[in-house]
């Protein structure tokens, strides 16, 4: 070493440190990564939405889900208050993948177990806790304020089938779910219901799935189902209900009267009137009416609005008012019916080949009217209140011919025209009893008694003297009517005697009468013998007696 | 008093003998132990720093995101940490909330600030409170490997509360990024030279 110091020393140079250390991967793998984790994050998180319900029942912040036919599409992130307290306004975060789906006329609503007469929905929220439903909507325009539903929507968009308006005086027992029946099948359910605008009738939505709603054509008539129709006619007692859910909840029953079945199929939002029967809803649409008026010269009471006009038993039409009417010229206040009379029902019942030539002859006014008058003027038409039921005392118009009536006219210059009427059959029995009674009433019955009693002293006269009579004949005729019998005994005993020698020489043995008598009968058994010889040998040989006896000479 | 290094000496990092260094550029293997001799840990302050940001970056997701999902037939939900400690104080057993608060949140945030810390005063050569400097790093490199509690607690339960269908418990992604976290400040830690600190000291205290 000390040899050697006179040589420099090498420099030692220490090695550069790396101005980059391969360890730096490892920090901007983590960027990486926590930037690929943000932008996931970012690129998953859909929109915000703001859904405004009445209450936040069951809703809780980060539990409570919004679902889409029952997959997750996002979750409630918060739940305040309105800033009028009114209301709670629920935030939810959807999802990237359903953001395209909030759109202006999508729904929400809070699903929440519900059980009802129809059925009982939402029973999974029972544990599961309840979640906002969600109902895409088919607009494009994107929304992030709505406003919750409080009834889940029955029917869902993608739904097959067709809606429509019932337009009724009242919605009676009817709710939403409420079902709808075609030949008490459950073809759709009450979707809706409001009052129109104008508050003067309900508007009810019905929605009719598909297939069914093919059945729903122009002239469908629908009516209210619920409850139970009962109704006591001549045919006995008729009971109509439609099911036992409709029984209890009510319902809706479509029904196309026939013959206008082949009438096209009633588009989307068409409006129908709702009716309360069946049987206001199945009347054939009478397009034809004709009104008249009725003067009657009797109380109208039992009359009521709706009452039938019966023409020969057949309901031709109804009444439509009952009042009085003041006729200024004579200061009289008498009943006044209005009646209205639909010739197409007359034409409805007739054979359908007479019934399609007279509807082309009753669609014409001017021969209707001429028909008419014609029955009015000519064959005496006239109307006559009639008694449906004693026991209620309802009364019905009828419609009949009363030659006998005062002959008149009808003047269609009147509107409506003044069809002539009679008495009624039951005044008129009224009438025909009182007079007999008072007939009975005129009759002598005093006198009578008096006649009867004259009479039955002579008649008690009369037996005492035949009572003598008989006496006297007693003693008088009787012991000569013994004489007499004993006389008639001997006649008898001699008469005994007499026929007991005829005896002995009639028919006594040896009696020359018998000898005769036995010999002709014993010829005569001689006889019949060989006739049945004869009647042996035709049998043998008919031809015998076309040819004769042939072998044999012929017998006697 | 100078350091080893200062006077052409190396100490071995696993036994600390004080040896002569075959050559000051490889300075050879510890007589005693084998180990591999450095007067330094290579580019430590370097490799310190690039762990420590890679475990700040990655602190974000593992707190974001969800470490735990809970699906039972009423509900299901995913906690995030911080979230999980406040369910946890808010139901009424606080201690365990605090053991979970301190596990997971305070234990990593304070290696990491700890560490950072650590880092600049070395860069920055500050020569004060070495001690307090190489307590801290000390405590930073002990306590490492509990803040691995959270994801201990995570694999039991979810391997435990397994009753499908009527709750089951899953992992959430969070519990990667938190791991990750743990084990690169465990090396971010590990990879410092403590000899660091005191490197630039003039004043070395006691004999």
């Amino acid at each position: 070493m000390e040899a050697d110091d006179d040589i420099p020393e090498a420099v030692a140079v220490p090695p550069r440190r790396a101005r980059f250390s391969p360890i730096w991967i490892v920090p901007i793998l983590a960027i990486l990564v926590a930037i690929g984790v943000a932008w996931e994050r970012l690129a998953s998180e859909g929109p915000t939405i703001t859904i405004t319900f009445k209450s936040a029942d069951g809703i809780e912040a980060g539990k409570t889900f919004v679902k889409y036919k029952e997959v997750n599409i996002g979750q409630v992130t918060s739940v305040r208050l309105t800033d009028d307290a009114q209301n709670v306004e629920v935030l939810a975060r959807i999802a990237k993948s359903a953001s395209a789906l909030m759109v202006e006329d999508a729904h929400f609503w809070v699903v929440r177990p519900r059980i009802s007469l129809s059925g009982v929905s939402g029973l999974s929220t029972l544990i599961s806790g309840n979640y906002i439903g969600f109902e895409a909507g088919a607009s494009k325009k994107k929304e992030k304020q709505y406003t919750g539903l409080e009834v889940p929507p029955i029917v869902t968009g993608n739904t097959p089938g067709r809606q429509y308006v019932l337009q009724s005086t009242d919605l009676g027992s009817l709710g939403i779910g409420s079902p709808l029946y075609y030949r008490r099948l459950p073809v759709g359910q009450v979707v809706a219901y409001d009052l129109a605008p104008d508050g003067s009738s309900v508007q009810i939505r019905v929605f009719v799935s598909a297939p069914y709603d093919k059945y729903v054509v122009r002239d469908t008539r629908f009516y209210n189902a619920s409850g139970v129709d009962v109704s006591l006619t001549a045919n006995g007692l008729d009971v109509r209900t439609q099911s036992l859910v409709a029984l209890l909840e009510g319902g809706i029953a479509f029904e196309t009267p026939p013959g206008y079945a082949s009438s096209s199929q009633a588009a989307s939002e068409t409006v129908f009137p709702l009716f309360h029967d069946r049987v206001t809803a199945m009347k054939v649409d009478e397009s034809i009416a004709t009104r008249y008026v009725l003067f009657f010269k009797e109380s109208v009471r039992g009359l009521s609005v709706g009452a039938p006009v019966n023409f020969y038993g057949v309901a031709v039409g109804e009444v439509t008012e009952v009042g009085l009417f003041f006729d200024p010229k004579n200061l009289d206040v008498k009943p006044r019916v209005e009646v209205v009379l639909y010739p197409e029902r007359v034409v409805a019942q007739l054979p359908t080949g007479q019934g399609a030539r007279l509807q082309a002859l009753v669609e014409q006014q001017g021969i209707r009217r001429e028909f008419m008058q014609k029955l009015v003027e000519q064959r005496s038409l006239r109307a006559q209140l009639a008694t449906g039921s004693l026991l209620t005392g309802q009364r019905f118009v009828s419609l009949g011919y009363f030659p006998k009536a005062a002959k008149t006219r009808l003047d269609w210059t009147q509107v409506p025209a003044e069809l002539p009427t009679v008495v009624s059959t039951l005044p008129e029995i009224e009438e025909k009893l009182g007079r007999i009674i008072d007939k009975l009433e005129k009759v002598p019955l005093d006198g009578i008694a008096e006649d009867l009693r004259k009479a039955l002293t002579s008649l008690d006269e009369t037996l005492r003297e035949a009572r003598l009579t008989i006496q006297r004949f007693d003693t008088d005729v009787t012991p000569s009517l013994k004489a007499a019998l004993n006389d008639a005994r001997g006649a008898l005993g001699a008469a005994e005697k007499m026929l007991t020698s005829t005896e002995t020489n009639l028919v006594g043995p040896g009696a020359p009468g018998q000898v005769e008598l036995r010999n002709a009968m014993q010829e005569l058994a001689r006889a019949a013998r060989s006739l049945r010889v004869l009647a042996d040998y035709l049998e043998r040989h008919p031809e015998s007696l076309i040819r004769g006896k042939t072998a044999e000479p012929a017998p006697k | 008093m100078t350091s080893a290094a200062a006077r052409g000496l190396v100490s071995c990092p696993e036994c600390a003998l004080v040896s002569r260094p075959v050559t000051p550029q490889a300075p050879g293997h510890c007589p005693r132990c084998g180990e591999k001799l450095v007067f330094r840990r290579e580019n430590a302050i370097q490799r310190t720093w690039a762990l420590l940001i890679a475990a700040t970056v990655l602190y974000a997701p593992a707190n974001l995101l969800p470490v735990l999902a809970t699906t039972t037939i009423v509900s299901s939900s995913s906690e995030t940490i911080m979230s999980g400690v406040i369910y946890l104080y808010a139901s009424g057993s606080w201690p365990l909330a605090l053991i979970v608060f301190v596990a997971s949140i305070v234990i990593p945030i304070g290696k990491i600030v700890t560490l950072g810390f650590v880092l600049v005063t070395v860069q920055r050569g500050m020569t004060t409170s070495d001690r307090q400097r190489t307590r801290l790093y000390r405590i930073v490199e002990f306590i490492g490997r509990w803040s691995m509690l959270d994801v201990f607690v995570d694999t039991f339960v979810v391997a435990l509360v397994q009753l499908s269908p009527l709750m089951s418990v899953e992992p959430g992604p969070g519990v990667v990024y938190f791991m990750a976290v743990v084990v690169l400040t465990m090396f971010a830690a590990m990879s410092f030279d403590p000899r660091l600190i005191w490197d630039r000291s003039k004043a070395i205290r006691g004999s």
